[in-house]
This record gives structure tokens, C-alpha cells and sequence, in this order.
């Protein structure tokens, strides 16, 4: 990410698999719940408001700092754990 | 990473759990290895089909009629996703089957029945 | 004929809450008191530290005392009249026991983004950052010199008016007592609402000890405050008007903007105590004509025993500290900060600026639809203003049922009948007397708080319990048995001893 080259679409879908995935990894309900909520968001306004290649690349940067702290967070997320919420099936296993 | 680490150990377990098989052929061996090169999915196609169309169905953003989901439903014209919500659906899939698709090959699958034809093909999908 | 029942019914029992309290207790008489609750939890958790998973490395189950307690409920069910707790510790199989968390006035979950800033103070960034003769303070101070640019940006002010503290109660304090002990030779009064948070009103008080006068003004049933008669309770020798900007109680903003010009007018000193206002409603100290400012971290998703004041420069406010020391703080607030709950601070507000647009819609949604369904249930009320209402506070009156009663049936949420610092005391809220509210209103409301964490799925999980439980506990009561049959409670004559 040297230069301002131009972002392309698959760049930008795996940014967001690697957030859904990391978001998914949060072992607390409600931050998993947030940080899905927030990648949907942000990615939709991504698309629809963005219009200059500067601002792409930023907007992108940022989230990719995010995601690296996304990623630290949800692994001690399962070093801590704590019960179930009450709204929150518990995965039997398969 | 650690946790990964720790993912792949459990698939490895239960794999060797499910087949005897392996797990007499493989003593000493490493399984992940082993596993890769040999052929498809434990899992038959009818399972993965069944589990597939279950995803699918339980994604809100699916909008089109849930009830006629076939392996020939694209994702883009027949359920009305875009490439972000095809992306998360991808991301559901994976969690069902315990697996990651590679971004290359995520990028490639455009419906129902490519999405069963390579988990079928993934020997790590259980 | 039923009045002669109810009488009977009533014989001995003086009050409208007693009624509730003890019919529930002797028809459910599994009400778990808090000790065997404890006590019980204590066994759940030894039980769980038996079969810990690999993969976690600590477990924190200690808190959570649901499974115990419908273990009890299950031994009691056989015994006759004793079904009612199904309602309350009713599990759905297959869901998880904790419960869910709707208490963000009391405090906020610290956000993960914030404890990760937090994380590198303690690994390697250990530095005073008071230090200023090596690069171990530097390294610390310039991280905290950004914690101060962020916490000044939110309400629009230069970073040097910032002053780190404990939290809110330290600030409030620090405003209340500070300011009027530095004007005392020429001024002693200070004015305030009668709906404050009890540490300004306790502050007040101990300046009335000292010697000065204090006016409490009233609120409207709204919780509103009267502009005309905060500008009469003006005095030449007044030195201080303290007006919080949001109610942790009922939700409702003071018009600070109103409030601030007057202030300016007559030249006399504004503090509010944004506690709950901070990041969560536009705040700007200079469009309102805000002096001071109390603000804490954790009500914000930042850590807990951090806060800030904002003390004006121009023109400039003078205050006599709290704490004396090395003078750090501009003097104000002596005693070395704490690099990663001021960092965590300071990343939380940058956080509630940048999210701020997403959280508000959020909030607003979930608030709406919260609110529209609890109203649906029959004989409720929202407390205080609708309209100058912040809507992640939700306090809403269950007439005919009682509040803590019904917080016991509620064991699966989290929630409060008010203000966190008084409940341990079962006085109803003076914020609600304040409002007008009689004692048995006062007893029946509940405090519903909606964060940036709270989900669509909670809220719907929590209309339809408490619906369930509303009416299950209205059915218990013999009063609540008389309004449906159309009686009028204020007719009835009740028979004293």
C-alpha cells in the first residue's frame, strides 16, 4: 500500500471476510454482535459514499488498523471467558 | 494464530475419532498432511447439500422465496445479495463446516450448487 | 361483598408496597434472599471450575447466580403455591444464564478498542509521565497529552482546560467545593436542582456546613427546571450554578444552552455535571457558555476510576484544589495520572466522536422500540419528558406492581430501579418525588438503559419478559384485582389499626 493505486473490489471483500471472521471470533455476545453490526455499516457506507481514491485508501487503512486490534482483542476475548447470555444458543456440538 | 493452532488440533482429533480407519493407517503420521492430498470430504453430498440450504435459509438478508432454494439458486439474481452480503454468507458456511475458504476461491462462488461442489471437494469440511 | 375480601385481605398491612412485598413473598416463598443466593453461587461456581475447558485458561462464572437459583426453583416447585418463580428463573434450554445487561447508566462495558490502547502501559510504556528528564516520561506524557486532545474535543474545548481526575464525583465535587471556597471572601451562595446526583447534592450540603447558602431549584413534572426562577434565584453573592445536563435517573436534558446564557448574563459561574450528557448529546463549551464541566470515562465504554473536569480559561475560572501535592494537573488536581485509564479515557472519546452518528441512530432505534412496547402494556408511564429526553434512558413507572419485586422476577436482566449509588437503600428515588411522583409510583419504576452494545434481539428479549412478569405479578395483587372490577382505589376507606 505504497502508493495510491487504485483499491480493487476483491481487496476490498477480503477486508471485509477477515472482519466478519474476526468479529465472529469474540467470544462476548454483545461485542461480536457490535463489531458485525459496524463492519456492516461502515462497508455499506464504504460503497455508497465514498468517491475519491485517497479517501478509499484511508477509509481502508483505517479499517485494517481496526482489524488488527479486532484480532488482538478477540483472542483475549477467549482467554476470559464468562456464561452465555440468555439470548445466545448454546452450539451443540455436531 | 494460537488459536488457530489449537482449531486445527481439534479438527485433527475428530477426524481421527471418526475414522478408524485413518487412525490405524496413520500412527505417527502427520494427519493434516496426509489429509490434504487424499481425496474429498468424509461428509456425503446430500449432507452438505442439506446444511448448505439450511445456511442459506437462516441468512436475513436472503430476500427471494426460501422455500425453493435448489443447488442451482445464485446468490447475485435468485436471493438478491450483493457482494458484501455474499461475502457473509460465505463467512456462515465456513462456520458450519469448520473450514476457510481461501479469498480466491470465495471470490469464484456464485451459487448454491458451486458452493456444495467445494465443500465436497475440501477434505478438512466436517 | 369483595370489598369485605379485600379488607380482609388487607387487615394488618398499612401501606400499598407492604401489600405487594409480602403477598408475593408468602405466595412465591422461594424468593431467594441475596445471602442464599450468594451462598449458592458459590457452589455453581466450584462446580464449573471442575470441568474447565482447555481452551480458556480462566473462567468467570463466579458472578452469575441464575443457574443456582433455578436449581431451587426446581426443588421447590413441588411444594404447593410456589410456581411462580417459573416465570421469573424460567430457562430456555439451549440458551446461555447470564443475563442480559441494560444498566449503561450505572456503567458501560469497556470497549475492546479502549483496553487495547490500555494494554502497552502495562507491558512496556511504565514511564511517569510527570518524568521529564528522560525519554521513559516523554514516551508516557505525549500519549497522555493525546487522551487530553481527545477528551477536549468532544465538547469543543482547548485541551489545557482539561484536568484529569477520579471520575465525575471527584469533579463534581471539586466544582462545587473548589469554586465556592475560592470566592468565599465576597460570595457564598451557590444554586442547584433538587434532581442532581447525590455526590453535588452531598457536596452542596458540605458547603452548607461551611457556611454557605444553597438553593435547590424544583423541577416540573417533566424534570425540567423553571428558567425564570433559576434567573430570581440569581444573587450578587452567588458564585456557582450547578445543572446536570442529562438525568441518570429519567433520562431528561436540562436546557444547558438557556441555562449557560443566563449565567453569563449575571456573570456568575455554570458547572454541569455531564456524567451521563458526555459524547452521547452535542455538547459545545463555548456555543453554551459552559464554565465547568464534570465528565468520567466509564459511563463512555472507557475504564472505570477515571474522569476529567473542564475548567474554563477565558474567561477564567479560579478554583482552591481538593488535593494538594506536586502541583501536577495546573495545579488543580495534584498526584501522578494514570497513563492507561487516562489512554483508555482518551480512547474512549475519540471512539464516542467517531462513532458518535452510529451510536445515536442505534440508541434511538432501540430506545423507540423498547419504549412503544413497554407503553403497550396497560397502566405504565414514561417518567419525566418525552422531548428533552435522551433516549438511551428509558425510566418507565409499572403502576400496581412493585419495583424491586419485579426486579426480583427479573433475574435474567440487568437492570435497576434507579440510580446505582442509593440502591442498596429501598427509599423510593427522590428524583421521581422531585417529579411529583407518590411514593407507590415512585416504587414501581424501572430504569432501562440502551448502550452501543445492546442488541435488537435484548430489547425484543426484554418486552416480552417483562410483559409476562408484569402481568404475573399483577395477577398477585388484590388492588391491581380491583381496577380491572372498575373500583376506585381513592374511594376506598381502608380499615388501620
Amino acid at each position: 500500500m505504497s502508493t495510491i493505486a487504485a483499491l480493487t473490489k476483491p481487496q476490498i471483500l477480503n477486508l471485509y471476510r477477515q472482519y466478519i471472521r474476526t468479529a465472529k471470533d469474540f467470544t462476548s455476545y454483545n461485542f461480536r454482535e457490535y463489531f458485525l453490526r459496524k463492519a456492516r455499516r461502515d462497508f455499506r457506507l464504504y460503497k455508497d459514499q465514498i468517491k475519491t481514491e485517497e479517501d478509499a485508501l484511508a477509509k481502508f487503512n483505517m479499517i485494517r488498523e481496526e482489524l488488527a486490534i479486532l484480532k488482538r482483542q478477540s483472542i483475549i476475548s477467549e482467554m476470559y471467558t464468562f456464561d452465555k447470555l440468555v439470548v445466545e444458543p448454546i452450539k451443540t456440538p455436531k | 494464530m494460537f488459536r488457530t493452532v489449537l482449531k486445527q488440533s481439534a479438527i485433527i482429533a475428530k477426524q481421527q475419532q471418526k475414522s478408524l480407519l485413518f487412525k490405524t493407517a496413520t500412527t505417527g503420521i502427520n494427519t493434516g498432511a496426509l489429509r490434504f492430498y487424499s481425496a474429498a470430504s468424509t461428509l456425503s453430498k446430500d449432507d452438505i447439500t442439506k446444511r448448505v440450504i439450511d445456511v442459506v435459509k437462516s441468512f436475513d438478508k436472503a430476500t427471494a422465496a426460501k422455500e425453493n432454494i435448489t443447488a442451482q439458486t445464485t446468490f447475485h439474481k435468485d436471493l438478491g445479495l450483493d457482494s458484501l452480503d455474499t461475502v457473509e454468507l460465505l463467512v456462515a458456511v465456513e462456520e458450519e463446516f469448520d473450514i476457510e475458504i481461501p479469498d480466491k476461491v470465495a471470490d469464484e462462488l456464485k451459487s448454491v450448487g458451486e458452493t456444495i461442489n467445494y465443500i465436497s471437494s475440501n477434505p478438512e469440511a466436517n | 361483598m369483595l370489598r369485605h375480601t379485600t379488607t380482609r385481605l388487607l387487615n394488618n398491612i398499612s401501606t400499598r408496597n407492604a401489600i405487594n412485598r409480602t403477598t408475593i413473598a408468602a405466595a412465591l416463598r422461594v424468593i431467594p434472599t441475596r445471602k442464599s443466593l450468594a451462598t449458592s453461587a458459590t457452589k455453581s461456581k466450584a462446580k464449573h471450575d471442575e470441568d474447565i475447558d482447555d481452551f480458556k485458561l480462566v473462567v468467570h462464572t463466579s458472578a452469575d447466580s441464575k443457574p443456582a437459583a433455578s436449581k431451587k426453583t426446581a426443588a421447590d416447585a413441588s411444594s404447593p403455591g410456589s410456581n411462580a418463580l417459573k416465570y421469573a428463573y424460567q430457562e430456555r434450554s439451549g440458551f446461555g444464564t447470564r443475563p442480559i445487561y441494560l444498566d449503561v447508566q450505572a456503567t458501560t462495558p469497556t470497549d475492546p478498542r479502549v483496553l487495547d490502547q490500555m494494554l502497552k502501559f502495562f507491558t512496556g510504556l511504565y514511564g511517569n509521565p510527570h518524568s521529564n528528564t528522560h525519554s521513559y516520561g516523554w514516551e508516557t506524557n505525549n500519549e497522555i497529552e493525546k487522551a487530553r486532545e481527545n477528551v477536549a474535543k468532544v465538547i469543543g474545548a482547548n485541551p489545557k482546560e482539561i484536568i484529569f481526575t477520579s471520575g465525575a464525583t471527584e469533579s463534581n465535587n471539586m466544582a462545587l467545593k473548589g469554586v465556592a471556597r475560592f470566592y468565599k471572601k465576597t460570595k457564598n451562595h451557590i444554586i442547584t436542582t433538587r434532581t442532581e446526583h447525590k455526590c453535588v447534592l452531598e457536596a452542596a450540603r458540605a458547603m452548607k456546613n461551611e457556611g454557605y447558602d444553597i438553593t435547590f431549584l424544583n423541577v416540573n413534572e417533566q424534570g425540567l427546571i423553571d428558567l425564570k426562577e433559576l434567573e430570581k434565584a440569581i444573587r450578587p453573592e452567588t458564585c456557582l450554578v450547578s445543572v446536570m445536563a442529562v438525568n441518570n435517573e429519567i433520562g431528561v436534558m436540562q436546557p444547558i444552552k438557556e441555562i449557560g446564557s443566563i449565567c453569563r448574563k449575571h456573570k456568575v459561574f455554570f458547572h454541569t455535571d455531564a456524567a451521563q450528557a458526555y459524547g452521547k448529546i452535542p455538547l459545545d463549551v463555548n456555543e453554551m457558555n459552559i464554565d465547568l464541566m464534570s465528565v468520567s470515562s466509564h459511563k463512555i465504554y472507557g475504564p472505570k476510576g477515571v474522569g476529567a473536569i473542564y475548567v474554563r480559561r477565558r474567561p477564567r475560572v479560579r478554583l482552591e484544589p481538593i488535593i494538594s501535592g506536586g502541583g501536577q494537573e495546573r495545579g488543580l488536581r495534584s498526584g501522578t495520572l494514570s497513563p492507561p485509564l487516562v489512554c483508555g479515557f482518551g480512547e474512549a472519546a475519540r471512539l464516542v466522536r467517531e462513532e458518535y452518528e452510529a451510536d445515536s441512530e442505534h440508541i434511538k432505534k432501540l430506545s423507540k422500540k423498547l419504549t412503544d412496547g413497554l407503553l403497550s402494556i396497560e397502566q405504565t408511564t414514561l417518567n419525566g419528558s418525552p422531548i428533552h429526553h435522551f433516549p438511551g434512558c428509558v425510566n418507565i413507572s409499572f403502576a400496581y406492581v412493585e419495583g424491586e419485586s419485579l426486579l426480583m422476577a427479573l433475574r435474567d436482566i440487568a437492570l435497576s430501579s434507579g440510580s446505582a449509588c442509593t440502591s442498596a437503600s429501598l427509599e423510593p428515588s427522590y428524583v421521581l418525588h422531585a417529579l411529583g411522583k407518590d411514593d407507590a409510583l415512585a416504587h414501581s419504576s424501572i430504569r432501562f438503559g440502551i448502550g452501543r452494545f445492546t442488541t435488537e434481539e435484548e430489547i425484543d428479549y426484554v418486552i416480552k419478559a417483562i410483559k409476562e412478569r408484569v402481568e404475573f405479578l399483577r395477577e398477585l395483587s388484590p388492588l391491581w384485582e380491583m381496577v380491572k372490577e372498575g373500583i376506585d382505589l381513592n374511594s376506598i376507606e381502608w380499615s388501620g389499626h
